[in-house]
């Protein structure tokens, strides 16, 4: 990571807030500390980890504009994050702060450390975990509420923008899984099924290119916990899934046939 | 009392009080505009971290010259409420007539001098611990759901 970026947020946050790389993006560098922003230290248990994430002004881009940019991709992440945690059901990581002028915005820390360094829970990993034994209750289960997770979102009529197996993050819910959705960085609110199908669309892809010999089963269970959320809302809910499952079969088809010809 | 400053801001001590059973909430709303701190009903904050997150917006909004009232202290009323209305803000988080639970909060720069007593000595009530505990049992759900909706 760039020495002098992680200076920069040095500097900004004080030596009261020591900081942890963990990711370096095109957009954002994300942070893992121990000190809250705001609360109390008698509320914050030791333990307790947050998330920075950083958006670094971008040299090649005039001054103005990106203050502005950051200003507006911060605020927008932001806003978003918000209203999506006021959705029951629908997991995400909790807004805790956020700073428009320095394009900062401060996060629970969701996951843990899978067993026996299988990395970070992320859903990419957890796949790679269980592939010895790809097929078991838990890995169809825990698809299942991923794909709960996405209904939830579309239903609601908000995209993410950049589903991938490393945007999902599992956390654990005693013997099994919750699947949380994060980096909202590409989300929007939208009541295109274009935006979701291609969602859906970037999902799969991601699953098949890391997850080839079982990609067709994990994306089927995946499209059933989708399905189910919008099964249960009525009549309406079926039309509704029907134009989902139909746009993301052509945007699959779409994109077949773009990498035949490209 | 709790008194303390955030890690990112130590240049501000913040100083909160809460107060049970207030009797002359009548005179302290007419005072409001005089008194070195803002006087926020109790009803409406729920959580420290409620009050808090309003109070590092604050700050921050200071430092970026972006203050829209006319002190620290009442722009983090404004800072508490979901719109931008100031009159609103303060009809809904400041104190009333009958507010009888009042939170007192002073934001001062530490190079400003401040009496810590005086909350002590204008309030005619009993002070508690500005704790989690004591704002869950006295906060109206009613109330924080047409603030905060
Ligand atoms: N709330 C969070 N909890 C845990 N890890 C996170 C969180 N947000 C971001 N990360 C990590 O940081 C990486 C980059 O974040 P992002 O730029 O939001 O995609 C992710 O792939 C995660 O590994």
């Amino acid at each position: 990571m760039s020495e002098a970026i992680v200076e920069q947020v040095k500097k900004y946050l004080t030596g009261s807030i020591p900081i942890t790389p963990i990711s370096q993006g095109a957009e954002a560098v994300v942070f893992t500390t121990e000190v809250h922003p705001y609360l109390p230290k008698a509320d914050n248990q030791p333990s307790t980890k947050y998330i920075i994430k950083y958006r670094p002004p971008k040299q090649y881009r005039h001054p103005t504009i990106d203050k502005t940019l950051t200003k507006h991709r911060t605020l927008s992440e932001s806003r978003i994050l918000s209203k999506l945690s006021s959705l029951p059901g629908l997991n995400v990581p909790k807004l805790i702060a956020c700073d428009v002028y320095n394009g900062c915005i401060w996060l629970e820390f969701l996951g843990e450390n899978l067993p026996n360094g299988a990395g970070f829970s992320n859903l990419k990993n957890f796949l790679w975990m269980n592939s010895s034994d790809p097929y078991n209750k838990t890995v169809e289960s825990t698809l299942f509420k991923v794909g709960e997770q996405i209904g939830l979102l579309h239903w609601n009529d908000y995209c993410h923008g950049d589903l991938t197996t490393s945007n999902v993050v599992l956390v654990r819910d005693g013997e099994s899984w919750a699947p949380h959705l994060i980096d909202f960085g590409l989300g929007s609110s939208s009541t295109l099924v274009e935006d979701k199908g291609v969602d859906l669309y970037v999902l799969e892809r991601a699953i098949v290119s890391t997850h080839s010999s079982f990609a067709e089963k994990y994306n089927k269970w995946i499209i059933e916990g989708f399905s189910s959320v919008y099964q249960s809302k009525g009549k309406k809910g079926n039309q509704k899934l029907k134009d989902v499952i139909n746009r993301f079969q052509d945007v699959r088809l779409r994109g077949r046939k773009r990498s035949m010809i490209g | 009392m709790l008194v303390t400053s955030l890690p990112q801001f130590h240049e501000y001590s913040i100083y909160v009080y809460l107060f049970c059973d207030v009797k002359n909430s009548a005179e302290l709303r007419g005072k409001v505009a005089e008194l070195p701190f803002a006087l926020i009903d109790a009803s409406a904050i729920c959580s420290r971290e409620q009050l808090f997150s309003a109070i590092y917006k604050t700050i921050l909004e200071n430092t970026y010259n972006r203050i829209r009232t006319k002190s620290l202290n009442s722009e983090c009323i404004l800072s508490l409420s979901p719109t931008s209305n100031i009159g609103e803000a303060f009809r809904r988080f400041g104190i009333n007539e009958h507010s009888s639970n009042i939170v007192c909060l002073a934001i001062v720069p530490k190079s400003d001098a401040f009496d810590s007593n005086l909350a002590l000595k204008v309030v005619d009530g009993e002070e508690l611990d500005f704790s989690d505990e004591n704002l869950a049992t006295r906060f109206k759900i009613d109330v924080i759901k047409k603030v905060c909706y």
